[in-house]
């Protein structure tokens, strides 16, 4: 299966921002930028405060893909699916909300926050804001490459699920807490992938999914998301 | 496309310690539902849950561990090369619970990569696989992952196995949700007041046709579609129009190709919250207009299971299409007027070889699933 990379956006401990942007795409160890509404949507947008800082982070990233991808503005809803993948999900926001369990045998415990103690709660938001009906839902994976979501992206492109897909990883810090227990680079990063050559937005090439789950990009194998971003931002068609 | 085909199905829930024990109890109109005592519940809506007997541990380990132990004595051994899909939306939450608390626990057991390792080193596996979050309709997310994998040719098996646990965690939240039930679960009843949780696990083998008859594996029904969509509404409260959940029915007859009038009966998620039911009964009559179908929820016996809600509802859907009965809704005295035509408060019985299962959840997720009854 092919699809073509038509939108790039992220989170990282370098900053945030979309691959049309241009410049040089990195994923440090560093802590992430703190991100408020007009970073990431130029019109008041009243869910965005309350939401917790995993949501905050993964619609912030979805929203700089699409926006990339010119598909940010909307006015039908549309069938585009999000496959994201997180190692830890909303540990920080589980730590927060249980905390509120902890006061008084229950008693005061926040009902927004429950709200936001799934892993795949931002996706909810992102189809609010993006009118996307498609497939969403979130993974934990084992291996190391961060590249799960991308291949069942494609494995939903190849089966007709969708036409566009949304697929990456999005993860706060580790908490300190677990700190000696699991070791992440923080941020999100977000790729579209159309089943079809974009008309009018960027082409960051094409990546494809053969039979042994290797991923290609424009025909060389790449081990990593992170390589795969780094190839895609280097030879970007505009 | 090649055809999925189910050849093992196991389950663990309140109601008993494998699949027979609970098809008997629903049979029976039995609920497992009934006071916790895991921890304090008195300043929450409800005292009751459904919840598994054998759990508790003296040890700091997550009480998963135990209830995937009783899942896994139950389950066939796994073939080589099968490919491992768990759906769990908390894992192991309680492990979190402990630290928190200042009680002794291991924080490395709170992620889930762990314990997907820790499934795959038990089922003999050698490659761990991926967990699926998709809130309440995580499990059946799944199963399609699964289906989609084997028909497109990208495995030839591949193992599902779905579990979460009654937690302080998830109870206090769902409390100040006011989404607990005050009385009791009464899924599509009109005086219905909220859901009760419960705890579970089951553990699916699918694989296709070519690999069940190569190696004399039985088939206990057949994956005929699937479908998944948003609603892209609201993230904790369904659409009321159902749109979501009428577009993944909606994709599972495509992917069937069946009409809507094949099938033959539904189990709905029926978490017996106001507007979670109300959604189902329309999302339900928009695709089957004024046809008569029977249709049960399982969570007035069991609880709502969360992530692995779906997953035993499929097992218990195969064991509807070979015995050609639904179940009752436990819990349903007054069916709820919308529903005319789909509920009983009784076994019916099913005339037909199709079954549609579904589930939603917060996000706005929904999911659908429709069963074959294998022939002859």
């Amino acid at each position: 299966m092919d699809a073509y990379i038509c939108g790039i956006g992220w989170v990282t401990g370098a900053g945030f921002g979309w691959g049309s942007q241009g410049g040089e795409w990195t994923m440090p160890d560093l802590p992430l930028p703190p991100l408020t509404r007009k970073d990431v949507f130029p019109e008041p947008n009243q869910r965005f405060g309350r939401m917790s800082e995993y949501t905050k982070l993964g619609l912030a990233a979805v929203t700089f893909a699409l926006r990339d991808a010119g598909l940010e503005k909307w006015a039908d809803k549309r069938p585009i699916g999000v496959v994201a993948s997180t190692r830890l999900g909303c540990l920080a926001t589980d730590l927060e909300y249980h905390t509120t369990v902890l006061l008084d045998g229950g008693g005061l415990a926040s009902p927004n926050l429950f709200a936001y103690t799934l892993a795949n709660c931002f996706l909810g938001d992102a189809a609010i804001q993006f009118g996307l009906t498609g497939s969403s839902f979130a993974i934990n994976e084992t291996g190391g490459d961060n590249l799960d979501a991308i291949r069942m992206a494609l494995e939903d492109l190849e089966q007709g699920e969708a036409d566009t897909m949304l697929a990456g990883i999005c993860d706060l810090a580790v908490p300190e807490a677990f700190a000696d227990s699991v070791s992440l680079t923080p941020g999100a990063v977000f790729l579209v992938l159309a089943a079809t050559a974009p008309a009018a937005s960027n082409n960051y090439g094409i990546v494809s999914l053969v039979g042994d789950g290797t991923l290609l990009h424009n025909g060389s194998a790449t081990n990593s998301l992170f390589e795969l971003v780094q190839r895609a931002m280097t030879g970007i068609i505009r | 496309m090649r055809e999925v085909c189910i050849s093992a199905a196991h389950t663990v829930t309140g109601l008993g310690p494998d699949l027979d024990s609970l098809w008997r109890g629903v049979m029976a109109g039995e609920s497992a539902i009934r006071p916790l005592t895991r921890f304090a519940t008195d300043r929450y809506l409800t005292g009751n849950a459904s919840w598994i007997e054998g759990l508790e541990s003296k040890s700091s380990q997550s009480r998963l561990y135990p209830l995937l132990e009783q899942l896994f004595d139950g389950f066939v051994p796994v073939p080589a090369g099968t490919t491992l899909i768990t759906a769990s939306t908390k894992g192991c939450i309680d492990g979190m619970e402990r630290l928190q608390m200042g009680l002794p626990g291991d924080p490395a057991e709170v992620p889930m990569a762990p314990l997907l390792q820790h499934i795959a080193g038990r089922l003999g596996m050698t490659a761990s696989g991926i967990n699926i979050n998709a809130a309440c309709a995580s499990s059946t997310i799944a199963v399609a992952r699964a289906a989609s994998l084997i028909a497109a040719g990208r495995s030839e098996s591949v193992v599902v196995v779905c579990m979460d646990l009654v937690s302080e965690f998830v109870f206090s939240g769902f409390s100040a949700l006011q989404a607990l039930s005050r009385t009791a679960c009464r899924p599509f009843d009109r005086n219905r007041d909220g859901l009760i949780l419960g705890e579970g696990g089951a553990a699916l083998l699918l694989m296709s046709r070519e690999q069940a008859i190569r190696e004399g594996w039985p088939v206990l029904g057949v994956v005929s579609g699937w479908g998944s969509a948003n609603d892209a509404t609201h993230i904790t409260a369904p659409a009321r129009d159902g749109c979501g959940l009428i577009q993944s029915v909606r994709q599972a007859l495509k992917r069937a190709a069946i009409a809507p009038a094949e099938i033959a009966a539904i189990s709905a998620h029926g978490t017996a919250t106001v507007y979670n039911d109300l959604m189902e009964l329309i999302a339900f009559r928009t695709l089957f207009g004024e046809r008569s179908i029977p249709m049960h929820s399982i969570k007035g016996a069991i609880g709502h299971t969360l992530g692995a809600a779906g997953g035993i509802e499929v097992a218990l859907g195969l064991k509807c299409l070979e015995a050609g009965q639904l179940p009752p809704t436990v819990g349903l005295l007054e069916p709820e007027e919308a529903g005319e035509g789909f509920l009983s408060c009784s076994a019916e019985p099913i005339d037909g070889r199709y079954l549609l299962s579904t589930n939603s959840g917060f996000g706005g997720v929904n999911a659908a699933l429709i069963l074959r009854r294998e022939e002859g």
